[in-house]
């Protein structure tokens, strides 16, 4: 019998009116993220790539340059706008494609017999404990630094960590009683997957979607930086970082806006996904 | 062991099992050793006839969720047959296999885990009928059960979170009826239920016994539950049918060691009343 | 002491709520000194939550209103210190699934042995010594060889012996035991229930029992509180109550047991069930929570909600059941 029945309802009620906060403040620093990016394509205050030397380190305030300019007199608003789009298409995109990769890696690994699982979670065991960083490095160094190279780095990273994260999560609904249900009535394992275990864990896909989000822009953030993530006359943020370090101490804000436009982008996902989280998790929704 | 035989001879069992043999192999104690094994069933013999209920009681590890493997279809015996109609359901061929799975439909323990929690209800109770390619009017035949079971309409378009413990066992019940099943195995249906729940949910399942003629497998470790609901009852221990019989003579008179364990297990309000129950 | 017969707990007007969600509803009883108490009623009717709050375990965000006088303080107003200090010294609880409430990687004697030293600072050897003697009157084979074990190598039963065995280390005033058996084994559960019955006895404590259960009450308490919808609709001695039970709700239940009694031999007999379903907390009825069920409901009910105790009446209803042999009174 259950006896818990009121203790876990009413914990889950207030939960949910707490993080809606977070819900909220997350959506809201997200979507003005992607309006700045997707703005971007339309309008720009001036040309980020085009130096203009007598505009060079203005301060922030300046008219027509509200946020000043870089050392060779780049407008730094229409950097951080140029630099939303590539964190967003190279953070989406290797969230994106881990996703789709571990999906399957994992159902595979959660569904089909042992040896299926065996290999699947030692193999992103293996890929997990080689360094994140050398891999990007190599793989620049071989591929030529670039946007489609973060990507292929970010997704050699996050895929088997989503893997683990999809295998247990669908092990936990395959253990279930209607799966057993479906089976006596017939239905193969493709159906149980596509119909049954995939809408059961796609709230915890979609948050893992954006806290990878979040981790996908701060690693391109840090391989730019370091000069083999993107290349102009694309823009990143950690690339402006990078650029900033040669003006340090004759304009210390320069380094400040990459910085603060990565915090307040990654704590927003974040926000966003523990909002998430809370609302779509189906261990705290099914016993309501 | 008695035999009973509540019902003419020449009624043919629907479901039956004869000389099911199960042995498991366990994980080797020494590295070159030969691996242990386990006999989890010996020798069953069981049968479900039209309109029979039938119960099947012992305590965790006697085998009765081995043997409950075994009649619904799930694990292939090591030895033995699993007969529908009196067809082998593992070597009759596809057809065969197709009309067991059809007719043999089963109700598990846990009504809230047995209900995918995304899917609506009325889509559950279709998905038998789609998963075995049943023909014909899907919409009157939803309506119908959701009759048998005593649901309302409404019910069809919400999600299981928003029915209670009870409700959601009859929706499950609901879709087991929904391919005309002529068995039904319930396995534990109540004991995840409310007292006064139990009651309607056992009232149901005998009244679908005698209205549909359904077999029933009734698959509980309390004898008291078994014993109202079922006409015969077996009583398994360590992978043998130690005992068969009308469950009033099981409790009046239990031979095998299992029965008198079950049987001393019962509580009863009024033993305890008087003051005895524990004695 | 707040009295001169000192009681094992008294409750009094308990209300457990978490914003506008109230579990417990004014719920208020006396367990005297050794005394036996029996809680029923069906998931959703506030049973857990009453015992949750006389050990201050609520889950976060619930609160406790009225008093809990136990051991001369009223709990409500002590401090988490002060009442962790006081469970398994003056009040234990046994829980439902041992395997969960006990620690998985510590050794079962190192932590019924904790338990002792924490609460009596006896030095290692002979808590060590206390726990291998709780443990035989646990009536557990091979106590010595038992203390080293994990929870994971012992069986259900054995689990929950112990579980018993840590909750009364300290002979506690009282013990709370929550479905104690619910998760074990049908053959398994006499057993327990038989030797958590001596201990008790044995100890002079007081026993809350609560289930869903009732043959165990029987068996087990001498007073009884029957709880629907956060409050208590009937209270008595356990053998006035089931004998002849006052209100519908008491009346359904044990008419919904199976036993040996209505099972006929045809198989034609039906069990008397509670038609509906348990209300949810968010949106009671008005008036009587039981009023939708209940085959007696009147305008009365449906309006206004009864209290324990009218007429001298132990039971919450306008329409109580009159006793056989006495002619009604309205």
């Amino acid at each position: 019998m259950n006896t818990t029945t009121a203790p876990t309802v009413t914990p889950r009620r207030r939960r949910r009116l707490e993080l809606n906060a977070s819900l909220v403040v997350g959506v809201v620093l997200t979507i003005g993220f992607l309006v700045i990016a997707i703005v971007s394509f339309f309008w720009l205050p001036s040309n980020p790539n085009i130096p203009n030397i007598k505009n060079r380190m203005l301060p922030p305030g300046t008219v027509d340059h509200w946020l000043g300019t870089d050392g060779l007199g780049r407008d730094i608003i229409a950097q951080l706008m140029v630099g939303a789009r590539t964190s967003i298409l190279v953070g989406a995109g290797g969230a994106t494609i881990s996703l789709i990769l571990g999906t399957i890696a994992g159902l595979v690994a959660a569904a089909y017999g042992k040896i299926a699982d065996e290999t699947i979670s030692r193999g992103a065991d293996i890929m997990l404990s080689i360094p994140g960083m050398v891999t990007a490095l190599v793989l620049a160094a071989t591929m030529g630094s670039g946007a489609l190279t973060t990507i292929f780095a970010l997704t050699a990273f996050f895929t088997p960590s989503f893997t683990r994260v999809i295998r247990s999560a669908a092990m936990s609904v395959l253990q279930e009683d209607f799966i057993t249900s479906a089976k006596l009535y017939g239905r193969g394992k493709l159906f149980i997957l596509a119909r049954h275990v995939i809408p059961n864990i796609a709230g915890v896909m979609i948050v893992q979607f954006t806290l990878y989000f979040a981790a996908g822009i701060l690693t391109e953030a840090g391989l730019s930086y370091l000069g083999v993530g993107v290349t102009r006359p694309s823009i990143s943020w950690g690339m402006m970082l990078n650029e900033a370090q040669q003006t340090v101490g004759i304009s210390s804000p320069l380094a400040m806006w990459p910085g603060l436009a990565i915090v307040i982008v990654v704590l927003g996902l974040n926000l966003l996904g523990d909002g998430l989280r809370d609302v779509l998790d189906p261990k705290l929704k099914r016993r309501s | 062991m008695s035999t009973v035989t509540p019902f003419p001879a020449d009624v043919r069992p629907l479901l039956e099992v004869r000389q099911l043999s199960q042995v498991y192999n366990l994980r080797r104690q020494k590295l070159l050793g030969p691996r242990p094994t386990l006999k989890v069933l010996d020798s069953i013999d069981f049968s479900v006839r039209p309109g029979e209920a039938v119960g099947l009681v012992g305590e965790s590890g006697s085998g009765k969720t081995t043997l409950t493997r075994m009649l619904t279809g799930v694990e292939r015996p090591g030895q033995g047959q699993v007969l529908y109609d009196g067809v082998d359901v593992w070597t009759g061929g596809e057809a065969h296999k197709k009309l067991f799975r059809r007719s043999v439909q089963v109700v598990l323990q846990n009504p809230r885990s047995s209900l995918d929690p995304r899917m609506r209800v009325g889509t559950s109770l279709l998905e038998p009928l789609r998963s075995l390619r049943i023909e014909g009017d899907h919409a009157a035949r939803v309506l119908e059960v959701l009759d048998q079971v005593g649901l309302d309409k409404n019910a069809l378009e919400r999600f299981p979170h928003e029915f209670s413990g009870g409700q959601l066992q009859r929706i499950a019940i609901a879709r087991a009826l929904m391919p005309g099943p002529k068995v039904l195995i319930a396995d534990e249906p109540v004991s995840a239920l409310d007292v006064s729940i139990q009651a309607q949910v056992l009232n149901l399942l005998k009244d679908l016994v005698r209205d549909l003629g359904l077999g029933l497998v009734f698959i509980a470790h309390d004898l008291s539950v078994v014993a109202y609901t079922t006409s015969k009852v077996y009583v398994m221990s360590s992978g043998k049918i130690v005992e068969v019989g009308k469950p009033l003579d099981l409790f009046r008179n239990p031979q095998a060691e299992a029965t008198q364990a079950l049987v001393g297990a019962v509580l009863s309000v009024e033993a305890g009343l008087a003051g005895n129950a524990l004695a | 002491m707040t009295s001169a017969k000192p009681h094992a707990i008294e409750v009094k007007d308990l209300v457990v709520s978490n914003g506008d969600v109230t579990a417990v509803r004014g719920v208020s009883f006396t367990i005297p000194q050794g005394g036996r108490m029996g809680l029923v009623g069906e998931s959703g009717s506030g049973k857990s939550m009453t015992a949750l709050a006389l050990m201050g375990l609520l889950p976060m965000g619930w609160n406790t209103h009225g008093n809990i006088l136990h051991d001369g303080v009223d709990l409500v107003t002590q401090s988490d210190k002060a009442l962790s200090s006081r469970r398994g010294r003056t009040l234990s609880m046994v829980f439902q699934d041992p395997l969960s409430s006990l620690n998985p990687v510590r050794r079962v004697g190192d932590q019924i042995s904790s338990v002792i030293r924490r609460h009596t600072g006896a030095d290692k050897r002979v808590a060590e010594a206390q726990t291998i003697e709780l443990i035989k009157q646990m009536n557990l084979p091979r106590p010595e060889q038992l203390v080293r074990a994990y929870p994971h190598e012992i069986s259900g039963g054995q689990r929950q012996r112990i579980m018993i065995a840590m909750a009364l280390a300290c002979y506690p005033q009282l013990i709370i035991a929550d479905e104690p058996t619910t998760a074990l084994d049908v053959t398994v559960q006499k057993q327990v229930l038989r030797l958590l019955n001596g201990a008790v006895r044995d100890r002079g404590s007081a026993l809350l029992m609560i289930t869903h259960d009732l043959p165990i009450i029987a068996a087990m308490c001498d007073t009884v509180a029957v709880m629907y919808a956060g409050r208590i609709v009937e209270i008595g001695p356990v053998q006035e109550v089931f004998r002849n039970p006052r209100h519908h709700y008491t009346r359904g239940l044990l008419d919904s047991q199976p036993t040996m009694d209505n099972i006929a031999l045809d198989g034609s007999s039906r069990l008397v069930s509670i038609p509906g379903m348990v209300p949810p907390l968010h949106s009671l009825p008005t008036g009587c929570a039981f009023n939708p069920r209940c085959p007696a409901a009147s305008d009365k009910c449906r309006e206004t909600m009864p209290e324990l105790g009218t007429d001298g009446i132990n039971a919450a209803c306008w329409h109580p059941i009159q006793p056989a042999g006495e002619v009604a009174a309205q």
